[in-house]
């Protein structure tokens, strides 16, 4: 989860790709969101004040869809469009990785047990956050309270990013939105990410152009995959000793993993490099080049009027939420669905190149020097 | 060097305030003919376009294009320090690191100088084509900014619905509705009080209230605004400055989306 390092590999070579601004501009667009991981998220950080799950009266966890219904809502009200995209089955590859992650929740459970009656809560709480998963009933909760909001959702054949992307791509949705940066391997044009962080948290959304990203690695598709590969993405292990800025110079040098992996095995006195042994790097990099994804052209979807009663059966009666709030959450809903679309200025007017001039240069050559802020420097 | 001199600080004072809510930042470019300023608002929805002539300053010269990148809200503080009928200088270097701004009061000897540190701004300058445009209302600026934040009150949209002899300005929200019909009128003494429409085609357009109500702060500039409206394109409201130059916003309607 999460290829690490790119971040920072794209903010150094493609500043220019990154875009931070408020949630309110988003406006008027669509968005695909990696539902899985949001679920996931909402689970950690969806809790009360010492710490614990939202929970019915029967115990039952509810921070998922209390997450799910609040910023849904908040999204709705920026007139943002959101359709999310559940994950199918995990591709064979991930097994490796998905198994890692169980090991670790195993793993924490022990140390759960180990402290449970002498550990301090701080401590109990960091363990029973690494327990957290998204489960099958809780993926079908989320999907029931979606069809009752009128917030369309389609079920990815396999990976959610990836269908994501590829909804981006095919131009039903302006942008994917994950916080995973694998999702960029997939292509999207935009990718979006802190879109459904909680809004105290008062984080800016990122916006990375992909084209610009590129541009800036100066990279074919193939060779960030393969960057990413090298970085560590969840189908198969990495070379150690390998990070951003080697991996980086890597691909540059040798044009393709491949041809690095060529290189080591014939020169294994050469470097200090070991290839991890039956490395399934180019399933891998098949799977981000021809992931499994219901073309985008294949599916529409509608935002329909909420179902008000429905809402509240599922919500008040079975889930303990207070009806006054899901009422006036599906009024909002309905609001946001009726308010036109704001158009933007973008395509109405073209953009002039700008001829640098003298004093321009000069500003610009102080701004390289004072490495703070990308967009406005003061002097 | 760039040099200007204002009679009367009040001008550039209402200029700035008219336009520092929608756009933070922004490049005064400075040529021999006066004083540009293109930005566009955060949202890319409004987009302000601004020229000062070269008539509005009482002294003028800049021998080279400067540009001067300027946080509007610092500047707007350091340009209340004076008073409105105070003579008011800009003065900047031919590459400059700040920008002086110079009261002087005509009365007493009280002469005050501020400085303002420059920013690089990275702006996009786009090009705005002469458009043509299906309907052309004027109308006093007063009228039009009393209609938006009477209707403001409502919705967050008004609709605009121009016909052979009239203009519908209207508006529906949760709890009522509301519009005001104006039609063609001809003031002979006060010409500015005058509501003239001139019409191509109908059109049927809606805008969003919240941009309305930023654009409707210019109105103290000019007596008159002028609307110039066509379908599916970004309308175009326009004061006139009496002493040279313009402040002009283009707007993006709303859409309503069909699928």
């Amino acid at each position: 989860m999460g290829v690490k390092g790119l971040n920072q590999l794209i903010k150094e070579h493609s500043p220019g790709a990154y875009r931070e601004f408020q949630l309110k501009n988003l406006f008027g667009r669509k968005v695909a969101i990696d539902a899985s991981m949001c679920l996931y998220q909402f689970l950690i950080a969806v809790r009360q004040s010492d710490g614990q799950q939202l929970t019915n009266e029967d115990g039952e966890t509810t921070s998922h869809l209390s997450g799910m219904f609040y910023r849904t809502i908040r999204l709705v009200e920026h007139n943002i469009k959101p359709v999310f995209v559940f994950d199918g089955k995990p591709p064979v590859l991930k097994g490796g990785e998905l198994e890692k992650r169980l090991l670790k929740r195993e793993e924490a459970q022990k140390q759960l047990d180990l402290i449970k009656d002498d550990g301090t809560v701080a401590d109990v709480l960091k363990y029973e956050k690494r327990l957290v998963r998204a489960s099958r009933e809780q993926n079908e909760d989320a999907k029931k309270l979606l069809k009752l909001m009128g917030i369309p959702y389609i079920n990815a054949p396999c990976e959610a990013e990836a269908q994501c992307a590829e909804l981006a791509r095919g131009g039903k949705v302006f942008a994917a939105a994950s916080e995973d940066m694998d999702t960029l391997c997939y292509e999207p044009p935009y990718l979006l990410r802190h879109l459904t962080f909680a809004e105290a948290r008062k984080m800016p959304i990122d916006q990375i152009a992909y084209s610009d990203a590129m541009a800036g690695l100066d990279m074919t598709k193939e060779q960030f995959i393969d960057l990413c590969i090298l970085l560590g993405c969840d189908y198969c292990e990495t070379i150690k000793g390998v990070g951003p800025v080697t991996a980086y110079k890597l691909i540059k040098q040798h044009g393709s993993l491949d041809k690095i992996v060529e290189f080591i095995k014939e020169n294994p006195d050469k470097t200090k490099y070991k290839l991890p042994e039956n490395w399934p790097y180019d399933e891998a990099r098949q799977l981000f080049l021809n992931p499994e994804v219901t073309k985008a052209s294949d599916v529409s979807f509608k935002w329909v009027e909420p179902d008000v009663d429905g809402l509240i059966e599922f919500m008040v009666r079975q889930k303990g939420f207070s009806e006054d709030r899901i009422r006036s959450g599906a009024e909002k809903l309905k609001k946001g669905l009726k308010s036109g679309v704001q158009g933007r200025l973008d395509g109405f007017f073209s953009v002039v190149p700008k001829a640098a001039s003298p004093n321009d240069k000069k500003r610009k050559d102080d701004s390289k020097n004072s490495k703070s802020n990308k967009k406005t420097k003061r002097k | 060097m760039l040099e200007g001199k204002f009679d009367e600080a009040t001008l550039l004072k209402k200029i700035v305030d008219s336009i520092k809510d929608c756009v933070k930042l922004c490049n005064f470019n400075c040529t021999e003919h006066g004083i540009t300023v293109q930005a566009v608002d955060d949202s890319r929805v409004l987009l302000v376009s601004l020229l000062v002539g070269q008539t509005a300053f009482s002294e003028y010269r800049c021998d080279r294009d400067i540009t001067l990148g300027i946080d509007l809200d610092s500047f707007s503080k350091i340009i209340k320090c004076g008073n409105n009928e105070d003579y008011l200088t800009i003065l900047a270097e031919d590459s400059p690191d700040n920008v002086m701004t110079i009261f002087e009061d005509k009365k007493k000897e009280r002469v005050s100088e501020y400085s303002l540190k420059l920013m690089n701004i990275d702006s996009e300058f786009l090009k705005i084509d002469d458009m043509e445009y299906d309907t052309v209302i004027t109308m006093p600026s007063s009228e039009f900014a009393k209609i938006v934040r009477d209707l403001k009150n409502l919705s967050e949209s008004l609709n605009i619905i121009v016909t052979k002899d009239s203009v519908k300005f209207s508006s529906e929200g949760e709890s009522g509705s509301g519009s005001v019909v104006l039609k063609p009128y001809t003031d002979m003494d006060k010409p500015d009080e005058s509501v003239n429409v001139h019409l191509d085609n109908p059109v049927d357009l809606t805008f969003g209230l919240k941009y309305l109500s930023d654009i409707i702060k210019a109105t103290s500039l000019s007596g008159t605004i002028t609307i110039k409206l066509a379908d599916k394109t970004p309308a175009l409201f326009e004061y006139k400055l009496d002493v040279g130059g313009y402040l002009r916003f283009y707007l993006a309607p709303k859409f309503d989306e069909d699928e």
